[in-house]
């Protein structure tokens, strides 16, 4: 490998950095631009006049508000049930020895090998079928079951010591306080971790609202986004905008919980 | 609560009536069921019911719902005729033709990619740990949203791309605008979006590779390229099959990029599979059935490779 004090490193290194943040940034720069000033050619790299005029027209206009609201709830909502429910199949898959535990297993892992793009019809007809279409609560229940989150969990609580719980059963503990106050307050920084990634993947999820979703009160912002590209030509200070409003969220994420989504990964988590 | 769980708590072992310890047991025995339950519900209801469903509906003929007042809707068993069908579909053909090149192409350009930013970004101090933080947020933005940052950085008289190229000399490259360049262009964006992630799974594996290798090899005088093919390679092998499937397998699904970068444009150029799939069930009333044909060629290879990779981890542990 190249020595660390090699100059020519820090040169990569620049180069690399330039093409990772230059194209959001940029987005974030254009965004500040008045109606004019976005198509002048030669770019002006910085605003010249800085405005927020495309922010105030989109937040006004176009019922952003109501989309970034039903994003929120349905992200914060799905990630806790997914959580929840993750933890609850990992446990029983880590600590107990039951009829049938492998085929359980191997069951959940194989839902690994069939994403949601090439089940889109039937999923469309379950979903009809359960009176989900068109509710935030479709958009909450249906993508809650994760194998990976299962897994990550799995793989976390199995270190948990087998003599704390057996200690707990012989005081006669009912099993739900040994879950809740043995298991869950030790698996804390998987819990956080799989938390944080849940809100992304929810918010960031584009398939699973536009096969709910049509009412366009119920849009959440992935759908508005996808819904103001390529029908009418784009209107750029618009999605320029939306795109920064967007993925606000997901910055202040990133940065609040950075070092448990990067240990996380370090440890082995894998994306949905 | 607390009062009831005192008491069970306090009562000494052994006190405890037979008809309570039999249901205890029976408690106890179905405990692991009932954490698995919400789990393998929803699996069930929307991955694997629906998965077996997909593949009965591609031996009929039959629309996405079933209308009783429009004939053309209802399903019709045709057996395989669907698959025969497919053969000689050419939008079929044409975009998993197109599918297979984008992924003969992006996934070791990603592979490759990944693994020069996690050699050069692997040191443990904190200014290399800040870089990754950077290079790592692309994977924090939904593919929506990455295609829109490139389409505006791509736009042939507003973009960054072609400013940049002009302060060159060269002149504006249509590149959203020309089939072959849009081809390429999302092959850019897509190890763009893709390469943090991976990045850090590697760096995960290198970090994993004892240090005493390196210094052996540094004191017999060996070159840094002999190391990285003969230490760093070898030793990264399994993290390298990971970051490789996992790639093919979301290559394979490339779709929601496409949407806001060229909306499957110029023409039908960067239409891939499921695009062409989503088209097909709603073109016509009752192309469902051929719909579903084409998931299932999705499915068998996607579950194909899962399997090998299933393989390859099960030979090396």
């Amino acid at each position: 490998m190249i020595a660390t004090n090699n100059p020519w490193r820090y040169v990569a290194i620049a180069v690399v950095l330039v093409m990772f943040l230059l194209p959001p940034v940029w987005l974030l720069l254009s965004s500040l631009k008045s109606q004019a000033e976005i198509f002048q050619w030669p770019p002006s790299l910085l605003p010249q006049n800085p405005t927020v005029q495309s922010y105030a027209d989109t937040l006004s206009r176009a019922n952003f508000g109501k989309y970034f609201l039903n994003s929120t709830i349905v992200s914060v909502l799905s990630a806790f049930l997914s959580v929840t429910i993750s933890v609850m199949a990992g446990y029983a898959l880590a600590k107990f020895r039951f009829a049938g535990d492998t085929v359980f297993f191997l069951l959940i892992m194989s839902a690994l090998m069939v994403p949601l793009q090439i089940v889109l019809i039937p999923v469309f007809l379950v979903l009809r079928d359960l009176g989900l279409l068109n509710t935030l609560a479709g958009l909450i229940i249906a993508p809650a079951a994760t194998p990976s989150g299962v897994f990550l969990m799995r793989q976390y609580i199995v270190n948990i010591p087998d003599s704390l719980l057996e200690a707990a059963r012989i005081d006669k503990t009912p099993e739900w306080r040994i879950l809740l106050r043995i298991v869950v307050p030790l698996a804390l920084p998987a819990i956080g971790t799989l938390l944080a990634f849940n809100l992304v993947w929810r918010w960031n999820d584009y398939l699973w609202p536009f096969l709910i979703i049509t009412e366009q009160d119920k849009w959440t912002v992935q759908l508005a986004l996808a819904n103001s590209v390529g029908r009418f030509g784009i209107d750029w200070p618009r999605l320029l905008s939306i795109s920064v409003l967007s993925v606000l969220p997901m910055l202040a994420i990133f940065i609040a919980l950075q070092k448990t989504l990067m240990s996380g990964l370090m440890a082995g988590a894998a994306k949905e | 609560m607390s009062t009831g769980d005192r008491t069970i708590a306090a009562r000494p072992p052994g006190e405890t009536p037979a008809a309570g310890r039999w249901l205890n047991r029976l408690g106890y025995a179905a405990w692991p069921y009932l954490l698995l339950l919400p789990t393998i519900a929803l699996l069930f209801a929307f991955t694997l019911y629906p998965l077996g469903q997909g593949l009965w509906m591609s031996l009929f003929k039959r629309g996405i719902v079933v209308v009783p007042q429009v004939e053309s809707t209802h399903p019709v068993f045709v057996g395989l005729s669907n698959f025969v069908h497919l053969l000689d579909d050419i939008n079929f053909r044409t975009t998993l033709i197109k599918t297979l090149v984008f992924v003969v192409v992006a996934v070791p350009l990603l592979v490759v990619v990944s693994l020069g930013l996690a050699v050069l970004l692997s040191p443990q101090t904190k200014f290399y740990a800040f870089v990754r933080t950077i290079i790592f947020f692309p994977s924090m933005i939904s593919m929506l949203i990455i295609g829109v940052i490139w389409a505006w950085m791509f736009g042939r008289n507003s973009g960054l791309v072609n400013y940049g190229l002009s302060l060159l000399g060269i002149d504006a490259v249509p590149w959203l605008e020309d089939e072959l360049l849009a081809q390429i262009a999302v092959i850019i964006v897509w190890v763009w979006g893709g390469a943090g992630f991976n990045m850090m799974v590697l760096i995960a594996g290198l970090t994993a590779i004892p240090k005493d290798l390196y210094e052996a090899a540094a004191i017999d005088n060996t070159s840094k390229w002999r190391q990285f093919t003969h230490i760093t390679l070898p030793l990264l092998q399994p993290s390298l099959v990971v970051v490789f499937v996992l790639g093919i397998i979301s290559a394979f699904q490339v779709y929601e990029l496409v949407v806001s970068l060229t909306t499957g444009g110029p023409g039908r150029a960067t239409v891939y599979l499921i695009q062409n799939i989503y088209e097909t069930a709603f073109r016509k009333p009752d192309q469902a059935g051929m719909a579903a044909a084409q998931s299932a060629v999705l499915f068998v290879i996607l579950m194909v490779l899962t399997i090998l990779q299933l393989r390859f981890a099960r030979k090396r542990s």
